[in-house]
């Protein structure tokens, strides 16, 4: 068992009382992150440097307390939320550009680094960071690096994967590792492949290089709308199909552009039933051919009417009502949870009236905004925690609304993560052979379980022999853990 | 040891449990392009892809195509061409999907469409004691677990037979046009600058290959941009461009990768026999043997923090350093307990 004590004073002897908290409400304000689920933390560090930040895995695992890595503590699914006898090491301290290279496209970054500081650095060079999640502005790049962040623009430009080179990782040993390089090719497995994605399950992130994106020289966006959500979506497929990727397809259904209308007065339709924003960017005949490939597409399913940002303060105004979506639903109730999943692109629609009905069943509040062009949709259920009973229909909804994704062929997550949240639904989509392997490139890294312990994999998921270092602890905790976590 | 030339997936499953009982050494081979790339390794039976060559779905409206991949990459494109698209990794038509995606192929147009690494969404491979493991989702993005497959790209047959991959495809450009100009890296360093997104461009001592694709006045422009600022040997149609074996002659050709600010370190020692990707830091370069030049360029490629194994010919990977080499076996041991696959092949 963990020597919590003993490990609290050595990480307060080490790194001072600067880097290491201790204090009740500093513990609170560290025991969860942007989803609902409620941990508690037993130390926090907030390293400055990759020695400082080795010394606090070192000393942590080396007491036997897990570590859990933390960015800025957006994200929704509890992979940053401490189960038990945690050391919870976020790295928002850790957040200077070190480099940008623009003759090698690539940059150094710490993890703390704010997403939207970099894209904002990168813009005099003629570059940027292509991810950009709707949490830009306070989500950091290690973050993103843990839940392979998407992002509008991961249409055209890839995910958070695409666009990291190489990490240097703290090992659970306090070791340090870089996995991938500066060169194209590294020798080796892709270990930085499987780190990007893994939650911080596998080690924590100490710096990044991240690969820089041309700028493009022309952009057009501009918003469709339409009086049904069937056209909406049949546009989408018929963008795509008709040999366009625009840089990003965003979807709003009607309840969601009246909120974000009310709350950014950008000029949406209310009345439509659904609307689009599409933006192409590139060389300017390119972004021409792309616009007029939309229009048509667009114009052969019954679009009403199609709107083109004049200048980029018209085109910051159509993006303030989709990126300030999910704030504006205060409007509609108190609380919210918002879902991510991913179908088929195709299967957009009838996934979305499954999803309508699921709501309508539980009495429950749903409005829609999601990456269109990904299949990748975010139902946010809207409710009032004090009615007796919310509860219990949000989790059935939500248990329902995962279903229906999977047998749509679609995935759990798109772009938030497994966490805590979604664990226990992997055996949906994988057999215990998967989940196995998946185990075994987890023991791997960590072999005797220290980092962010129960998360990603349910309980069942053992790699052969390495899962005896876990053993019988791993079972006690996990049988305290909260019910009805994930929502 | 007979060959195992299996028809279905649970073949391959029964192959390589009898193989992991029996201690039979297998080496994993699809179109065979990409078997010199690795080091070498003493089998006693090959197994063929060959025969699981099933396209299972494609969609164009979802632009993600579901094979089994011992499919010629021939057969897949011409399929994909019908709608309208293409997997964008340039591999020999007689290659297949699978040995591409183990070989973990660089494709001449990777500056502007990406890695193989990057277009596998979902893969199903069977481990070296046949457990046959699904990981990713037929989706364009998915957080739903590790990531296996991407151990599997460039992992050279060690971890296993991948047996099917979905694949993010990409529209077909509609227009091409393939630029030769004159002078080397010089010029291959100004076509990018003034061609930011142009789909490949190659230098060789004396020449630059440029191609550029996509919407035709897009094409016109960025042709009439190029014809500005560089001297134009000839200007064809996209077809001419060597994207399939774009490195030429040379009885070993080494696949150098490095920063790619450095590309001019690692060929201006050269006398010739070199081709560059310019902006991405790939050069390939041609060698008459394996002996000494290969490791005078090898110690120099790893000063600049990079790689140079071969991809035809003698000479294997080179002894470049694997990072965290415990984690790397750890992970082969337990894809392959019995050290069937390919022993001594891989990095580690």
């Amino acid at each position: 068992m963990a020597d919590v004590e003993r490990a609290r004073r050595a990480l307060l002897e080490t790194l001072g009382p600067q880097r290491i908290l201790t204090e009740p409400l500093a513990l609170a304000l560290y025991a969860r992150d942007g989803s609902m689920v409620q941990g508690s933390a037993a130390v926090v560090a907030l390293p400055t440097t990759v020695d400082e930040l080795r010394t606090a895995v070192r000393i942590a695992t080396r007491h036997g307390m897990s570590v859990v890595p933390r960015g800025s503590g957006t994200g929704l699914a509890g992979g940053a939320t401490p189960v038990t006898d945690a050391l919870v090491v976020a790295t928002t301290k850790m957040n200077r550009i070190l480099e940008v290279r623009p003759k090698d496209r690539l940059a150094w970054v710490e993890p703390g680094v704010i997403n939207l500081d970099l894209a904002n650095a990168l813009r005099p060079y003629g570059f940027t960071f292509a991810p950009d999640p709707s949490s830009q502005q306070t989500s950091s790049i290690g973050g993103n690096v843990s839940t392979n962040a998407g992002g509008p623009h991961c249409l055209a430009y890839g995910v958070t994967s695409s666009h990291v080179l190489a990490l240097d990782v703290v090992m659970p040993d306090g070791s340090l590792e870089r996995f991938g390089s500066e060169a194209p090719e590294t020798a080796g497995y892709d270990l930085r492949g499987v780190v990007v994605g893994s939650e911080g399950t596998l080690g924590v992130v100490a710096a990044i290089c991240v690969r820089l994106t041309s700028l493009a020289s022309d952009v057009r966006t501009m918003l469709l709308d339409f009086t049904t959500v069937e056209d909406c979506a049949a546009t989408v497929s018929a963008i795509i199909a008709g040999g366009v990727v625009p840089a990003a397809v965003e979807m709003m259904d009607q309840g969601i552009v009246i909120a974000a209308e009310n709350f950014a007065h950008a000029g949406y339709p209310v009345d439509a039933a659904a609307i689009l924003i599409v933006e192409v960017d590139g060389e300017p005949p390119a972004v021409q051919a792309q616009a007029r490939a939309v229009e048509r597409a667009a114009t052969a399913h019954g679009v009403r009417t199609i709107r083109v940002a004049e200048d980029d303060a018209e085109r910051a105004l159509l993006w303030k009502g989709r990126k300030s979506a999910f704030g504006a639903v205060a409007q509609i109730a108190p609380h919210y949870h918002l879902h991510d999943c991913v179908v088929p692109r195709t299967r957009l629609v009838e996934v979305l009236s499954g999803v309508y009905e699921i709501c309508r069943r539980h009495e429950l509040i749903v409005t829609n905004v999601f990456h269109a062009g990904d299949g990748n949709l975010h139902p946010l259920i809207s409710f009032d925690l004090r009615e007796p009973g919310t509860l219990e229909r949000v989790l059935a909804a939500s248990d329902e609304i995962v279903r229906l994704c999977v047998d749509a062929g679609g995935a759990l997550s798109g772009e938030h993560g497994i966490g805590i949240e979604k664990r226990d639904f992997m055996p949906l989509v994988f057999s215990d052979e998967d989940l196995e392997a998946q185990a075994c490139v987890r023991a791997s890294f960590d072999p005797t379980g220290r980092m962010n312990p129960f998360k990603v994999l349910p309980d069942g998921a053992r790699c052969g022999d390495h899962a005896a270092a876990r053993g019988t602890e791993a079972a006690v905790v996990a049988a305290s853990l909260p019910e009805g976590a994930w929502i | 040891m007979d060959l195992i030339h299996p028809e279905t997936k649970i073949d391959v499953v029964n192959a390589m449990r009898r193989a992991s009982n029996d201690g039979v050494r297998v080496l994993i081979v699809g179109g065979r392009r990409h078997l010199d790339k690795g080091n070498p390794s003493d089998v006693d039976t090959e197994l063929w892809t060959t025969q699981l060559d099933r396209v299972i779905s494609y969609e164009p409206a979802e632009m993600i195509a579901v094979v089994e991949a011992g499919i010629r990459v021939g057969a897949l494109s011409d399929l994909l061409a019908e709608g309208g698209q293409e997997w964008p990794v340039d591999a020999p038509r007689d290659a297949t999907v699978g040995g591409v995606i183990a070989a973990g192929m660089s494709s001449p147009r990777r500056s502007r469409v990406g890695h193989v690494r990057d277009t596998v969404v979902e893969m199903e491979v069977v481990t070296g004691d046949g457990r046959l493991v699904r990981s990713g989702a037929r989706t364009v993005k998915n957080v739903t677990g590790y990531d296996v497959h991407k151990l599997l790209v460039g992992s050279l047959g060690t971890l296993g037979v991948i047996v099917q991959v979905a694949l993010k495809l990409r529209p077909l450009p509609a227009a091409g046009r393939s630029m030769t100009l004159a002078g080397g890296l010089d010029a291959g360093d100004a076509a990018l600058d003034a061609v930011p997104n142009a789909s490949s461009v190659i230098s060789a001592p004396a020449t630059t290959d440029v191609l550029l694709q996509g919407w035709p006045e897009e094409v016109a422009d960025a042709e009439a941009r190029l014809s500005s600022t560089a001297e134009i040997i000839t200007a064809r149609d996209a077809d001419a461009f060597p994207v399939d074996e774009p490195w030429g002659d040379g009885r070993v050709v080494v696949e150098v990768a490095v920063p790619p600010s450095r590309l001019r370190d690692v060929v201006e020692p050269l006398g010739g026999g070199w081709h560059a990707l310019v902006g991405v830091g790939i050069a390939w370069v041609g060698l008459s043997s394996a002996d000494g030049e290969l490791s005078g360029l090898r110690a120099r490629v790893s000063s600049l923090g990079g790689i140079a194994p071969v991809i035809r010919g003698p000479g294997g990977l080179g002894p470049s350093p694997v990072p965290a080499v415990e984690v790397q076996r750890r992970i082969r041991s337990a894809f392959d307990p019995a050290s069937v696959l390919a022993p001594g092949r891989g990095w580690v």
